[in-house]
């Protein structure tokens, strides 16, 4: 029984049949982030970077639903919401340790997922992208509504963070140096986070259990027909996704130290991985993320500090840039470096090898040829 | 007791009656046609008794199990898997994955041997209908003939004790019906019983044992292939009426 049950595991999780990952790509892109803060003193840089890595969990969890599922989710703020509400509320009233608030608020956006889900998945396409709208709006009236508990439009402020500026100081630190090294510790730590949870979400979406997915996304009829309980996977899915938004909701509330409905259910935060899973190719998982970090730095770093540029004008900059990507790059920046750019190199190498290879055969011929000649 | 019946099973869409009042039933180890002119049922009858529409009225029994209205994946997992006319594969999933699909559903599972992976499993399915050449191809490259093996590869990974297949020789070049035709019989021989529709005739009177002909949702005539070719009222449906 047991036996059988570690066996299903690990069978599920054995090989890649989807797609081959980028792996030497994906770790070179890992070193460069792991190794930017010893760069310099960059604080506002490296403050973006720690808002990306988790904005990154946020848009590769609505990639598995959305890129390897097919079921649209235009509501996902929801999840990352009740992340930050539920650890908040949690520390508000009965002043629990972090990691027993965030856990909780990952268990209860998961049990919201599955009662949000049960209904609301049995409609499809463009029915269940309206009904998932709705949700966040409908959290958004009830904080309003209960203002002494959530605190309103303003929002819960005063939550701990991972780690005390006093720590650093008692360490004798210059009170700068510690808001700097408080800085660096809240990255490496969601670096950490983006890492495992990345690894994860993308193992997921390339087991059997993601194969079963894909399914769904292509022809949930013929997967019924295999025996594939559909509603069943779809669920999962949708659970799955809550759990990691939900995380980077979370431990997005404890670095920022304070929540407001504005920054964790507005409706642009719904369609952030919108744009961000749609520049960066649907249903790769790696897509999702890395174009995070190219529109988050973009948009928060260069456009706003290297080359200023007004607020208002970025929507219409990434408009036109996600534009022009999808005309050239229907499928995606990432599916363009990783399919298109890195099997044409590795062809060429190929081609090159084989072409030693001829060439030494060809050698070798000839120097047998010359060797019998005097003979003749 | 019949491996599957079927009593009085009715299914109306609006003022026209697809299946009317079909009874009929088949036993294990059998190979059963299914014929009639276009528009006949035949295909809306496969959809009642694998609960992808549910019926108006009627019972369908497999195994002794009243398995009328059931969820489309419940009744595969009882052991009665189907093949579509128009073929449905995963375009998205290399052909291997597409049978790793149905060996993921619970049934499937099960099924698969001790110390043998679901992968290992998958390359042998697609080894008998002939596609381990094209494995790890994504399903969207394959031409229809190999589609159509493929679909049945994937409801025969699910180990189904009775098959379904909706017109598997649709779309197929005489050599490609001549292989199927042979692969079909082999299946019959592993212990599977199944059931084809077909109107073109010929393909499955070699493979029948026994033929059943609908026209306009009524069961008009049942017996052996050789009654059925002589029956007058399949002849009149198929011919017309003689002057």
């Amino acid at each position: 029984m047991v036996a059988n049950y570690v066996r299903r595991i690990y069978t599920n999780f054995a090989t890649n049949i989807i797609d081959i990952p980028p792996r030497l790509l994906a770790l070179l892109c890992f070193f460069i982030l792991l190794v930017f803060p010893v760069t310099g003193p960059n604080v506002l840089l490296l403050y973006v970077l720690t808002y990306t890595n988790l904005i990154a969990i946020f848009a590769g969890s609505w990639d598995l639903l959305v890129g390897r599922v097919g079921q649209i989710s235009l509501g996902h703020a929801l999840f990352f919401g009740i992340g930050a509400y539920g650890t908040a509320l949690l520390y508000k009233f009965y002043q629990l340790p972090m990691w027993v608030t965030i856990p909780s608020a990952i268990i209860i956006a998961v049990a919201v997922s599955i009662l949000v889900g049960f209904p609301s998945l049995r409609v499809k396409g463009p029915y269940l992208a309206l009904i998932t709208m709705t949700f966040p709006l409908i959290f958004v009236s009830a904080i309003l509504y209960f203002k002494q508990w959530t605190g309103g439009e303003n929002g819960i402020a005063g939550l701990p963070s991972f780690f005390s500026l006093q720590f650093f100081v008692e360490r004798g630190f210059s009170y700068s140096a510690a808001l700097y090294m408080q800085k660096v510790s809240e990255y490496y730590m969601t670096l950490l986070l983006l890492l495992v949870s990345g690894i994860i979400i993308y193992k997921i979406a390339n087991s059997k259990t993601g194969i079963v997915f894909v399914s769904i996304l292509d022809d949930e009829l013929a997967s019924k027909a295999s025996g594939i309980n559909t509603t069943r996977y779809k669920l999962m899915a949708f659970a799955i996704s809550a759990c990691f938004a939900s995380l980077s909701g979370a431990v997005f509330a404890h670095i920022l130290t304070s929540i407001g409905p504005g920054g964790t259910l507005s409706v642009a935060l719904s369609f952030l991985p919108v744009i961000m899973t749609v520049f960066g190719g649907i249903g790769t998982i790696y897509g999702a993320i890395a174009a995070t970090f190219i529109i988050q730095i973009l948009d928060l770093y260069i456009l706003t500090d290297l080359v200023p540029i007004p607020m208002e004008w970025h929507p219409l900059i990434f408009i036109i840039i996600v534009i022009i990507f999808v005309i050239k790059w229907p499928r995606g920046i990432a599916r363009f470096v990783v399919e298109d750019v890195l099997k044409e190199l590795s062809k060429e190498r190929e081609i090159e090898e084989r072409g030693k290879h001829v060439w030494k055969k060809y050698k070798k011929k000839k120097q047998e040829a010359t060797e019998s000649a005097p003979e003749d | 007791m019949h491996l599957l019946e079927v009593e009085n099973l009715t299914k109306r869409f609006g003022g026209l009656i697809a299946v009317n009042n079909v009874n009929f039933h088949i036993d294990e180890g059998e190979i059963v046609g299914l014929i009639g002119p276009n528009g006949a049922g035949k295909t809306t009858l496969f959809h009642l008794i694998t609960g992808i529409i549910k019926p108006d009225s009627g019972t369908v029994r497999f195994k002794g199990e009243d398995i009328t209205g059931l969820e489309p994946h419940k009744i595969v997992n009882k052991g009665l898997a189907r093949t579509f006319q128009v073929v449905r594969p995963f375009r998205n999933l290399p052909t291997i994955a597409n049978v790793l699909v149905a060996l993921r559903s619970p049934r499937g599972n099960k099924k698969i041997e001790w110390l043998k992976t679901p992968e290992r499993k998958a390359m042998e399915m697609l080894e008998d209908v002939g596609l381990s050449e094209m494995m790890l191809e994504p399903a969207e490259n394959l031409a229809h003939g190999d589609l159509k093996r493929l679909e049945i590869a994937r409801a025969l990974a699910t180990e189904p004790e009775l098959l379904l297949l909706d017109e598997p020789f649709g779309g197929l070049s005489p050599i490609e019906t001549e292989y199927l035709t042979k692969s079909i019989e082999r299946m019959h021989l592993d212990g599977h019983t199944i059931v084809i529709v077909e109107h073109k005739l010929h393909a499955l009177m070699k493979l029948a044992r026994r033929v059943i002909a609908l026209h306009f949702g009524e069961k008009i005539a049942e017996g052996t292939p050789q009654e059925i070719s002589q029956n007058k009222k399949v002849i009149e449906v198929y011919m017309g009426k003689s002057m």
